[in-house]
């Protein structure tokens, strides 16, 4: 694709303020959700989904394909965004956010096209991806696996036990995207129970770590385009971002880590992010 | 059968030296040979489940995971949801216990292929004390949807049953024994057919139905009970989940009741298993034998076992109290 530096940035862009939209769309038909941390995974989601990764619609099985795995699975519904806006999944489904027997819960299901796996409970997703990158070594394939934490799941103790088995074989094929939104459900991350210095902490595991700004599309761009970092070490992108990025009322505050959301919430948050 | 695996395979039985944990261990080598998607992933196990001859041969299919029960889970999902088949060697306690929200989600719920070889179940390692008992396993892993839960009494039906993993289509659980001898129980020529109990003894005064450990001590119970002009069904249930439904519904219809024999607590195994099935089908009356609501003292397993009437002797006891 001859698409110039500055076209792929718009649309990207464009793609993610669009995710934006129908997470809050969702949430609108759920009634509640996980405004904060899908927000703050917007920009990554669709760099990831409408640029990085080698993924077919069509044939979501491909064996072939690039993996991700949101292991932050509350983030749900900008993962359902991005999978409706790629065309793995229906964009009528948005609107089956939480309903009776949808495939669009509040956590990723293994049974949606596109969804790797059943995450949600936190400190799963980087093992499972860690598995991923291993099957494509045994069995000699070229794809890349991906996998985006929460800085708060970091907690989850099960998550250095993947992390140092991941460094150990030297998993170039892996990369583990941190959503620093610096906020849990219940404060801000640094108050419940730290988690800095986090690159130090992903450098000691021996991973390789680049910090970006995660709703800076050019460094998000050239941070995915980037990996592996190292020829010998699986790859860490710490994304600084802003939970609930881009509706004023649900930034920076773990009010809106998730809350109900009715039409009157839902007109005032698509105010500002625009029509499309 | 692939003449080409019979090297390895020839001589298993002496290197499985009664233990159902290397059984395992030797049956993954045949495995590999007929299938090149078997990987095998260890907790810091490479003894216990006896897998130093797959690695040595199978380098490239081999994950230490170390010791690291919730990133061995986890990861052998993800190498499952690749198209490869893992096997996961553990102890029973840890990989159970410590990692049983990775069992539920990562294998259960997302329905994953992963068998887990779980050795060191119940007092099997009776001297390493409570932390290394495994007395509810059975209780936990039975409880999980699209969960196969299989305890083999001996080395035969323990290489038997891990080579006809294969042919399930979800995840698994196999209940291995530690470093106690177990007699061998099953007839030469018995085949494993998942799901279906065989039986070791007829009889139709009672039945005792016993899985893993506790079906030696049943065969001997019946042979007791025989001496004394009781005849004792046995049999050994060596699939926890799917059970054997026609099997316990036709001993309980045949008979005057039904003992179970695990070496698990009372609470949610074996025991737990057949009277569920009992009290909505068929109510009948029934005796339990097995692990007390205590965690158990540390000691040789034989002794602790009796300590806590896991014996032929209790079952014995079990049967006549039926009758009586």
């Amino acid at each position: 694709m001859n698409e110039s530096r500055e076209v792929l940035l718009k649309r990207l862009d464009a793609a993610a303020r669009q995710v934006r939209r129908d997470v809050w769309r969702a949430l609108k038909a759920g009634g509640s959700g996980h405004a904060g941390g899908s927000s703050s995974a917007a920009d990554i989601l669709a760099a990831l989904y409408f640029h990085r990764l080698r993924v077919r619609p069509a044939e979501p099985d491909w064996s072939e394909r690039d993996r991700f795995v949101l292991s932050k699975g509350h983030a749900n519904a900008a993962l359902g965004a991005v999978l409706a806006q790629a065309g793995f999944i229906e964009d009528a489904v948005l609107d089956r956010f939480y309903g009776y027997e949808s495939p669009f819960g509040m956590h990723p299901d293994i049974k949606v096209a596109g969804v790797e796996m059943c995450t949600g409970a936190l400190g799963h997703g980087l093992a499972v991806a860690m598995g991923m990158a291993l099957g494509a070594r045994i069995q000699k394939q070229a794809f890349h696996t991906f996998v985006m934490l929460g800085d708060g799941e970091l907690h989850e103790g099960s998550n250095w036990e993947a992390a140092m088995g991941a460094a150990h074989y030297r998993l170039t094929n892996l990369t583990a995207i941190v959503d620093a939104n610096k906020i849990s459900q219940s404060g801000r991350v640094a108050d419940i129970i730290g988690v800095e210095p986090l690159a130090d902490k992903w450098r000691a595991f021996g991973w390789e770590v680049r910090e970006i700004d995660g709703h800076n599309m050019g460094e998000v761009v050239d941070a995915l385009d980037g990996v592996p970092f190292n020829a010998e070490r699986p790859s860490a992108i710490i994304a600084h971002t802003v939970k609930g990025k881009g509706v004023s009322f649900a930034e920076d505050t773990y009010v809106w880590h998730s809350n109900n959301v009715d039409e009157e919430i839902y007109a005032r948050a698509i105010a500002e992010l625009g029509m499309p | 059968m692939n003449t080409a695996v019979a090297p390895a395979a020839s001589d298993w039985r002496k290197r499985a030296a009664n233990q159902t944990r290397l059984a395992f261990g030797q049956a993954l080598l045949e495995l590999a040979a007929r299938d090149p998607k078997t990987v095998v992933v260890s907790a810091d196990t490479q003894d216990l489940l006896g897998i130093r001859g797959y690695i040595e041969r199978y380098r490239d299919r081999f994950i230490e995971m170390g010791i690291a029960e919730q990133n061995a889970i986890g990861a052998a999902s993800g190498m499952a949801t690749t198209g490869l088949h893992p096997f996961v060697c553990a102890y029973a306690p840890f990989i159970t216990a410590r990692s049983m929200e990775q069992v539920r989600n990562d294998v259960a719920y997302a329905n994953q292929r992963v068998v887990i070889g779980a050795a060191a179940s119940g007092i099997s390692l009776g001297v390493a004390g409570g932390t290394h008992h495994a007395l509810e396993d059975l209780a936990l892993m039975r409880s999980f949807p699209h969960m196969t839960v299989i305890v083999p009494a001996d080395v035969d039906e323990a290489y038997q049953a891990t080579l006809a993993t294969r042919d399930i289509d979800g995840p698994v659980y196999m209940r291995l024994g530690g470093r106690v001898e177990e007699p061998p129980v099953s007839p030469a020529d018995s085949v494993f057919k998942l799901g279906k109990a065989p039986q070791l003894r007829s009889g139709n005064d009672v039945a005792v139905i016993a899985c893993g450990a506790m079906v030696e001590p049943a065969v001997r119970a019946s042979d007791t009970l025989r001496a004394q002009g009781i005849s004792a069904r046995v049999i050994n249930m060596h699939t926890i989940k799917p059970l054997d439904r026609d099997a316990i519904l036709a001993a309980a219809a045949e008979t005057h009741g039904i003992v179970t024999a695990e070496e698990h607590h009372l609470t949610g195994g074996l025991g737990g298993a057949v009277a569920e099935l009992l009290a909505v089908e068929r109510p009948t009356r029934m005796r339990m034998v097995g692990m007390p609501d205590t965690f158990a003292v540390v000691g040789p397993t034989l002794k602790v076992r009796a300590k806590y009437g896991m014996t032929a002797e209790a079952i014995v006891e079990a049967c006549r109290s039926l009758l009586g």
